[in-house]
């Protein structure tokens, strides 16, 4: 009986249902179910008019919203809040994301890859000057904790920034990728 | 006829250089390394000159370089140089012998030498002999073939050794040998016998190999006064290569330099697979050291150098020269496919014969393009967001430097503004009298200012455009630059690098000229996005 009236009530939508229509329906026993109702926050009454109508939670906010311009505005200025919240979170995670990509790049900067890969590659040349990649790779990253990909990320843009100051060579089993081909070594000029 | 009124294309067009490219060298580090091996030769040359040649007549010069850097190129050009330091040499490409067994290392050495080399020692053999025989020895005689009727006849021992050395008779191969076999070592002998019967012995093991090149080198300075160069190309890991040039090292080849020619990673190979090699390698008498051969100067002079050397009419003057060696650098400088010796002379090679096909007076950007497209048909500018073709590319970036820039960066500015609001993307309005360039209405209904700064001095107004983005004038100010400016308080600064450059005045030609078709539309508009002009 109760979802019945209920479900009545809600299929009313934002116009409401008048509670001596509910009374004829269901009977007398109605009234005492609709105060229930009333008294969970479920259903609304309001007089309009002479007579009473009822309505579910949602079809009440909107019948307010639409018919009385003082609710209207309250809810403006609670939905734009919401939207300044949720606005508010995005530029946090932004935030948050560059403090961590600047705190990244302050680690890089503070290794200092220039010159540590400068300083590697001195130390795993041969006589004529070649060091293979690998070598440096495996140096530099034991000593600052940088990942494969990391390293040739910065060594390609090092090389490609400073080609005239670097020489490489194609072959090798890793190295920095030009025009295709691996160059797995490299040499100060 | 060719660009600069060349009868040729000075250009090779071979993968790897041929004996005849490599007559013309260029570029000051490949001439200083030519100096360096000739210095060797001259040093060595000077040691052995009026001796008999030893052990420590021995010489090792190592050139470890990137494959296409011209290392073959200046092996074959010593090869070919006529003022050699009174040396003969071989050149050996190790990558043409399959399998590396010491019958073909062997055989290949003795191709490497010129025919001229062996017509020499054949000559000098046979007069040797001749001589003997002259003084009486009887052996000698023998060997020569000159027997009591040829005495009879009066032919004397000259005019039969003449014969001989025409081809007119032939020794007596059996007495010869014996003859030989009392006055030099086994291996000299075999070698004197192969050389006046141009038939040489197949070798068998590395001991014989050794022996036979000692011979070559010894008899070559005993018989002609010179030394042996032995260029050795392509030396790598390969075990037989490396147990070859170990033997070679360690046998001290009297009067002989050992020329060898490897990549870094061929060098790493050989580190890794036999490390008394690699020691020896190290502690080799001369590194070449071709650091910076495909350095964009280097590339540029190696360039020129081609056209000076088929330059007979004296067409390629200083301002031509000027031109294409900025084309070289621009081309050096985007494209890292055009860093190396072999890679842009493969360029000019096409660009040359396209000149021709065009009867063209100069090298242009459009023929170097068409040459491009061809050699290297998926070739883009780097960031290119208006597919700028690379002649266009050229012609542009060749100006982007230049003051005359400014005016024509805001007039591509204004005209990409005016083609987003024909396109519908934003609505023009009227500058009146603010200091920004343009002046539009996004979808959004907000106001967008645009100022370009191309300079951060006082002309620039940079003050007064600042003043703007704190005012209510407009509600957004985007400022266009290629200088690292300070934000204005809510300004956006778009970085206004070369690349971008390039495709604004690329857009503003084709605008201006009206040449603007459908597939440029939604590149402008990318382009009109990334400048936050949209």
């Amino acid at each position: 009986m109760i979802e019945e009236i209920l479900q009545k009530i809600e299929s009313a939508g934002v116009m409401g249902i008048k509670k001596v229509d509910l009374k004829k329906t269901y009977g007398k026993d109605s009234e005492e179910i609709i105060e229930r109702l009333q008294n969970e926050d479920k259903v609304f009454i309001e007089k309009k008019g002479v007579a009473y109508f009822v309505w579910t939670k949602d079809n009440y906010i909107s019948y307010l919203t639409e018919n009385d311009p003082r609710f209207k505005l309250m809810l403006n200025m609670v939905i734009g809040v919401n939207q300044s919240i949720v606005r508010l979170k995005e530029q946090t995670h932004t935030l948050r994301q560059e403090m961590e990509d600047l705190s990244l790049q302050g680690s890089e900067q503070s290794i200092d890859f220039e010159t540590e890969f400068n300083r590697c590659l001195c130390e795993s040349g041969t006589s004529v000057g070649w060091a293979p990649f690998s070598k440096i790779r495996e140096k530099l990253c034991r000593n600052t904790n940088l990942s494969k990909e990391k390293f040739y990320a910065l060594a390609t843009n090092l090389i490609e920034k400073h080609h005239e100051r670097y020489e490489i060579s194609s072959g090798g089993p890793e190295g920095v990728v030009v025009r295709g081909l691996v160059h797995g070594y490299v040499r100060n000029v | 006829m060719y660009a600069y009124k060349l009868d040729n294309n000075p250009y090779p067009s071979s993968p790897t250089p041929t004996e005849r490219d490599a007559k013309i060298l260029g570029g000051r580090r490949h001439k200083e390394a030519k100096s360096a091996i000739l210095e060797c030769l001259k040093e060595l040359n000077g040691k052995v000159k009026g001796r008999d040649s030893g052990e420590n007549d021995f010489r090792t010069i190592t050139v470890i370089q990137d494959v296409g850097s011209g290392k073959t190129h200046l092996a074959l050009h010593i090869k070919n140089l006529k003022g050699r330091y009174n040396s003969e040499c071989s050149f050996v490409d190790l990558s043409t012998i399959s399998p590396k067994t010491m019958s073909s290392i062997y055989n290949a050495i003795i191709k490497g030498f010129d025919n001229d080399f062996f017509v020499q020692l054949r000559i000098k053999f046979l007069e040797y002999i001749k001589e003997r025989a002259e003084q009486g020895d009887t052996s000698a005689k023998k060997g020569l073939n000159y027997k009591f009727v040829n005495k009879i006849t009066g032919l004397t021992i000259k005019q039969k050794v003449d014969d001989i050395i025409t081809g007119k008779q032939s020794v007596s191969t059996e007495n010869l040998k014996e003859f030989l076999v009392h006055k030099f070592n086994y291996y000299e002998s075999t070698f004197i016998r192969n050389v006046i019967t141009n038939s040489f012995e197949s070798i068998g093991n590395l001991e014989e190999l050794l022996g036979m090149i000692s011979a070559i080198s010894k008899l070559t300075q005993r018989f002609l006064g010179k030394i042996t160069l032995l260029e050795i190309d392509e030396f790598d890991g390969n075990k037989d290569s490396i147990e070859f040039i170990k033997g070679i090292i360690n046998a001290h080849l009297p009067a002989c330099v050992l020329l060898l020619i490897s990549t870094p990673s061929g060098y790493a190979e050989i580190q890794n697979i036999n490390p008394s090699v690699f020691d020896r390698l190290e502690k080799a008498n001369y590194k070449i050291d071709l650091a910076g051969s495909n350095s964009v100067d280097e590339l540029a002079e190696i360039i020129v150098e081609y056209i000076k050397h088929n330059d007979k009419n004296g067409k390629f003057g200083l301002k031509e020269e000027e031109e294409l060696c900025q084309k070289i650098n621009l081309l050096y400088g985007e494209f890292p496919e055009f860093r190396s010796v072999r890679s842009i002379i493969n360029i000019l090679y096409h660009a040359m014969e396209k000149s021709s096909d065009l009867g063209l007076e100069k090298i242009d950007t459009s023929v170097m393009d068409d040459a491009i497209k061809q050699t290297y048909p998926g070739l883009r500018i780097k960031g290119s967001i208006m597919d700028v073709p690379i002649s266009d590319f050229m012609a542009i970036r060749k100006n982007c430097d230049e003051c005359s820039n400014t005016k024509e960066l805001k007039e591509a500015v204004y005209n990409l503004t005016n083609f987003a609001h024909k396109m519908g993307n934003i609505c023009k309005l009227e500058k009146q009298s603010l200091p920004l360039d343009v002046i539009y209405q996004d979808p959004f209904g907000a106001k967008v200012g645009i100022a370009i700064v191309t300079n951060i001095d006082k002309a620039s107004g940079l003050d007064e455009i600042s003043n703007i983005s704190k005012s209510a004038v407009v509600d957004k100010l985007v400022i266009l630059t290629n200088q690292n400016i300070p934000s204005p308080y809510n300004a956006t600064i778009v970085n206004v690098d070369k690349s971008k450059m390039v495709d604004l005045i690329y857009f503003n030609n084709k605008y201006t000229k009206k040449k603007i078709v459908e597939s440029d539309n939604q590149r402008a508009e990318i382009l009109a996005r990334t400048l936050n002009i949209i």
